[in-house]
């Protein structure tokens, strides 16, 4: 038996990085600290370890020439960089899309809208450690983090001790807006009911309140304007909302809207807008495109530089039919569906962990071992911090992601 | 041509200040990635009659590269849907990559566009110490140049307790520690004190620090002792550099007493003060503002322990990113446009602002002058740099044209017409400035001086031993054309500019320091970290 300390888990875009993993003859039998999400990421650390070439075993060899001869061979080939690889896997990718001068998308596109708010009005934020040293008043604006980020509440914005918050949970407030069945957690110390259809709206008057604009007086917004009173008398406010789909649809309008008040509250006090994001290395995914291209998602090389088509995202290339190949780097099991439902009439490449399990059919499939768990490299947490990964199972016979995306990308490099 | 191990750059007038020549004809020799004295009669020759030949370029102060870089990046997608940047043809290594410009580049890009200007060294001015994995990463990705990073110091929490304790010398150790751990080359401390103000919150409490004597949470606590904390722990551990200050109250009429009396509680010791010019104003708060660049300059006139390196404004397009969190709550809540602030736990700030300079901004225009008032009225080019800050004060694809306005007096004062003079008034530049720097003075402040000033040895000259970093540039009577494309560029050896394209994109090497330091400070900061980091200690800094 032996332990691995201060593993970083990618089961959520948390990435605690206070995990002690336990293995026990080459499987994984404990994941200490970790949430019930870390604990299904981890899992046993058994991975399938098959080559597919159109449906028949291969040699990796041959995989990843056929891989080089469909990619090649398509005229309007796409990237996709799904879950659980490393960013120097991510680089790699990054640089086939570029030679190959296809599509590029990831899955940090989930979060498409909240980025392209940003981009329009840029961010009022902070680290997931600043919310921890200096909120005092939390407000979850339509999400109880405790079901998709289990940790976020204990590590970082409310429970964990900060040097402002001397007392944890205690040093601060904790409000919840309730947007119909999107509520936040049961236990804040206060409730803010707003009503879906009026939420744009609310946020709006809330800007103007902070902005000593006068509000008006509709009966739907009053509760928002109390809120946001509460919010102008705070040292330190953590707004927080989730980026990623869930019970209410992503609406650009809204993620701009809190941007606008976030932004506003720190002419009076200051205000962070946490955004929730994935697991799986997602961030990293948005973070090496940007450095790489100046792009976070939705890139395009075809006119051998990358383009920047926000609206036209992997899925809806694919619905289109824009796509004739697809490269597939990460675990398959972590596309959006839109997107694993497109890939299933193109040619495909799959290169990750679970790959030949892929339901789309790829036409090359190389298993490979999972980033964190197999091998090692960099992620990103949701709020952009990088962290090492410690793979506790590394050195075994399961295939680097890492060394076969790399072999891909020489092959195509190569071939001039 | 191929890339010789052996090459004689034959026949030009060679600019290498740190050895007194200034346009003397000769050759150059290289060998082995290396400048050496002298090469046999039949090494291959690259023929440069009546070319300028200088050491490779040297950038003491851009950002370039890390998380607020990219944030910055993140923010400006129309920027780079304007200025697609092809993939380079390459003559030989693997193929090149595309990328987009704008003020802040990709990073290939960024690579590609300095090596075409003839710099092959650059400095990432500012990096958090808790994103310098991802620092390191994109200078990874950034061919070409020779790169380090200055890490950020000096609104830390766990500094400011040592400072509160009086525990100096703890101070110097985790300093020391910090510099190894993530890999960094120098300490840059920005706004002292004051972006932890900024980040400490309240409606009643101050934004920001005003003076060198305000107190940063503990009264014993002032941006004074930060600065002389930091500037005696850089010289204690001998690094290279000089503590590299940003002071407090940037961009804020006035505020050139500041700058003077943060050089004053430094005398004495080495230090570098950056970005000079948005240090020296004079007028006071909600009053006109006015050039105090002569008083700024005449005081590191006469104090050779002092270096700076200018910040020039140029017209045009610029992004400020700075971690100065407070400031760039200022020009957001003046400018309107759109603002990004990352607070950064434990450490420091990010703040980002698109921005434009127009020659008919009153305030634009004064920066301007200021900046050309303090290069023209330096004494000694060795300590005073040519920076635009890329990309504050413009990008460093404008140093061709800043060139131009330092050598050619005739076009500068046609610019100077052309510009809002409302708060000239007083400025030595309006009451005319005949200086026009040489060629051998632009070999100093753009390659010999900042190697210097940086303490690499082995750049910013020819000597046998330097690096084989070489620019060559074909003499235009228009200095902006001839220093916007060098015939050749040779980096490490390799000539990577020939004709004016680009062939060659090789990695660029990484300057990191280890400070030597008493490994017991590593124990209290651990004990720190547990209590209130979210990183753990053990996966913290940049380690491979």
């Amino acid at each position: 038996m032996s332990a691995v300390e201060h593993v970083t888990c990618l089961g959520c875009g948390c990435a605690c990085d206070d995990i002690t993993v336990v293995v026990e003859r080459g499987r994984l039998t404990e994941a200490q600290r970790a949430c019930v999400l870390g604990t299904a990421w981890f899992g046993d650390g058994q991975v399938p370890q098959e080559i597919r070439i159109r449906g028949r075993a291969g040699t990796l060899e041959r995989a990843i020439a056929e891989a080089a001869k469909v990619l090649t061979g398509a005229q309007r080939p796409l990237v996709y960089l799904a879950g659980d690889i490393s960013c120097e896997v991510q680089r790699d990718a990054v640089a086939i899309a570029d030679r190959l001068r296809g599509a590029i998308d990831s899955l940090a596109g989930t979060a498409g809208a909240g980025v392209l708010a940003a981009q329009r009005r840029g961010r009022a934020g902070a680290t997931l450690g600043e919310l921890r040293q200096r909120a005092d008043l939390v407000v979850f604006w339509g999400v109880d983090p405790g079901a998709r980020y289990p940790r976020y509440s204990a590590r970082y914005a409310v429970d964990a001790v900060g040097l402002a918050a001397p007392a944890g949970r205690s040093s601060r407030r904790v409000i919840a807006v309730d947007l119909g069945e999107a509520r936040g957690p049961a236990d804040a110390d206060g409730r803010v009911a707003i009503r879906p259809d009026a939420e744009v709206d609310a946020l709006g008057a809330m800007r103007a309140t902070v902005q000593g604009r006068v509000a008006g007086t509709d009966a739907a917004l009053a509760p928002a304007i109390a809120l946001v009173h509460g919010m102008t008398q705070a040292r330190y406010v953590a707004l927080v909302a989730d980026a990623e789909p869930g019970p209410i649809p992503l609406d650009p309008d809204r993620a701009e809207a809190l941007i606008a008040l976030a932004q506003a509250l720190n002419g009076r006090t200051r205000c962070a807008l946490s955004t929730l994001r994935g697991g799986g290395n997602r961030s990293g995914a948005d973070a090496v495109l940007t450095w790489q291209t100046g792009f976070p998602f939705a890139v395009d090389f075809g006119r051998g530089y990358p383009t920047y088509r926000p609206h036209a995202g992997a899925a809806g290339r694919l619905a289109g039919g824009e796509v004739d190949a697809a490269l597939v780097i990460g675990a398959p099991a972590t596309l959006p569906d839109s997107v694993a439902r497109g890939l299933a009439g193109v040619a495909t490449v799959a290169i990750g962990p679970r790959a030949s399990a892929a339901g789309w059919k790829p036409v090359v499939a190389v298993d490979t071992g999972v980033a964190g768990i197999h091998e090692g490299g960099t992620a990103f947490r949701m709020d952009d911090v990088p962290l090492p990964l410690r793979p506790a199972l590394e050195g075994g016979d399961v295939r680097s992601a890492t060394a076969t995306v790399r072999a891909l990308r020489e092959r195509l490099e190569g071939g001039a | 041509m191929t890339t010789p191990a052996r090459l004689r750059i034959a026949g030009g007038s060679v600019y290498d200040p740190a050895h007194g020549v200034d346009g003397v004809v000769g050759d150059v020799c290289i060998e082995g990635g290396r400048i050496v004295a002298e090469l046999p009669a039949g090494a291959p020759r690259l023929d440069v009659r009546g070319m300028v030949v200088m050491p490779g370029g040297v950038d003491i102060h851009a950002h370039v590269a890390g998380s607020s870089v990219n944030h910055a990046r993140r923010l400006l997608p129309e920027e780079h849907a304007a200025d697609p940047a092809p993939a380079p043809r390459l003559v030989d290594g693997p193929p090149a990559r595309s990328g987009t410009g704008g003020t802040v580049p990709s990073t290939f890009a960024t690579g590609y566009r300095y090596a075409g200007l003839g710099y092959t060294t650059a400095m990432e001015a500012a990096v958090a110490p808790l994103a310098a994995r991802h620092a390191h990463a994109e200078l990874d990705d950034t061919p070409l140049i020779d790169s380090g990073f200055f890490v950020l110091l000096g609104n830390d929490d766990y500094l400011l307790r040592q400072i509160a304790a009086g525990e100096t010398a703890r101070a110097r150790d985790y300093a020391g520690w910090l510099l190894g751990v993530t890999r960094a080359y120098a300490i840059k401390i920005v706004n002292p004190g004051g972006v932890a103000v900024w980040k400490s919150g309240g409606a009643g409490g101050g934004r920001n620090v005003s003076g060198l004597d305000d107190a940063v949470g503990s009264s014993a606590v002032t941006p004074r002792k930060i600065l002389e904390t930091l500037a005696g722990a850089a010289n204690a551990l001998a690094l290279p550099h000089p503590v590299h200050i940003h002071c407090n109250n940037l961009g804020q009429p006035g505020n050139a007493a500041t700058t003077l009396e943060s050089m004053r509680a430094l005398a004495g010791q080495r230090a570098h003060f950056t970005h000079l010019q948005f240090h020296s104003y004079g007028g006071e708060r909600g009053k006109a503002w006015k050039s105090a660049a002569k008083d700024v300059i005449e005081y590191v006139n006469g104090h050779a322990q002092v270096s700076v390196d200018v910040g020039q404004v140029m017209f045009g397009s610029a992004t400020t990113v700075t971690a100065d969190g407070p400031v760039e709550h200022l020009l957001y809540a003046s400018s309107g446009r759109k603002w990004v602030n990352v607070d950064i736990e434990l450490e420091t700030g990010c703040g980002i602002v698109p921005y434009s300079y127009r020659e008919k901004a009153a305030v634009s225009a004064l920066q301007w002058a200021v900046g050309l008032e303090l290069f023209l009225l330096a004494q000694d080019p060795w300590r005073v740099v040519l920076s635009t800050d890329h990309p504050n004060g413009g990008t460093f694809l404008s140093y061709p044209e800043l060139i131009r306005l330092l050598m050619d007096r005739a076009y500068r004062d046609d610019r100077l017409k052309a510009v809002n003079q409302k708060l000239l008034a007083g400025s030595a530049l309006l009451d005319g400035l005949a200086r026009e720097y040489t060629l051998g003075e632009i070999a100093i402040v753009t390659r010999a001086g900042p190697a210097r000033l940086l303490g690499l040895s082995h750049k910013g000259h020819l000597g046998p031993g330097a690096d084989a970093d070489v620019t060559v540039y074909a003499p235009d009577a228009d200095r902006a054309t001839m220093f916007a494309a060098p015939r050749y560029v040779i980096k490490g050896g390799a000539i990577v500019v020939e004709e004016g394209q680009l062939r060659r994109a090789p990695a660029g090497a990484r300057l990191a320091v280890r400070p030597d330091y008493d490994v017991a400070v590593k124990k209290d900061v651990k004990r720190f970290f547990d209590d209130y980091a979210t990183v753990a200690f053990e996966n913290y800094g940049a380690e491979p």
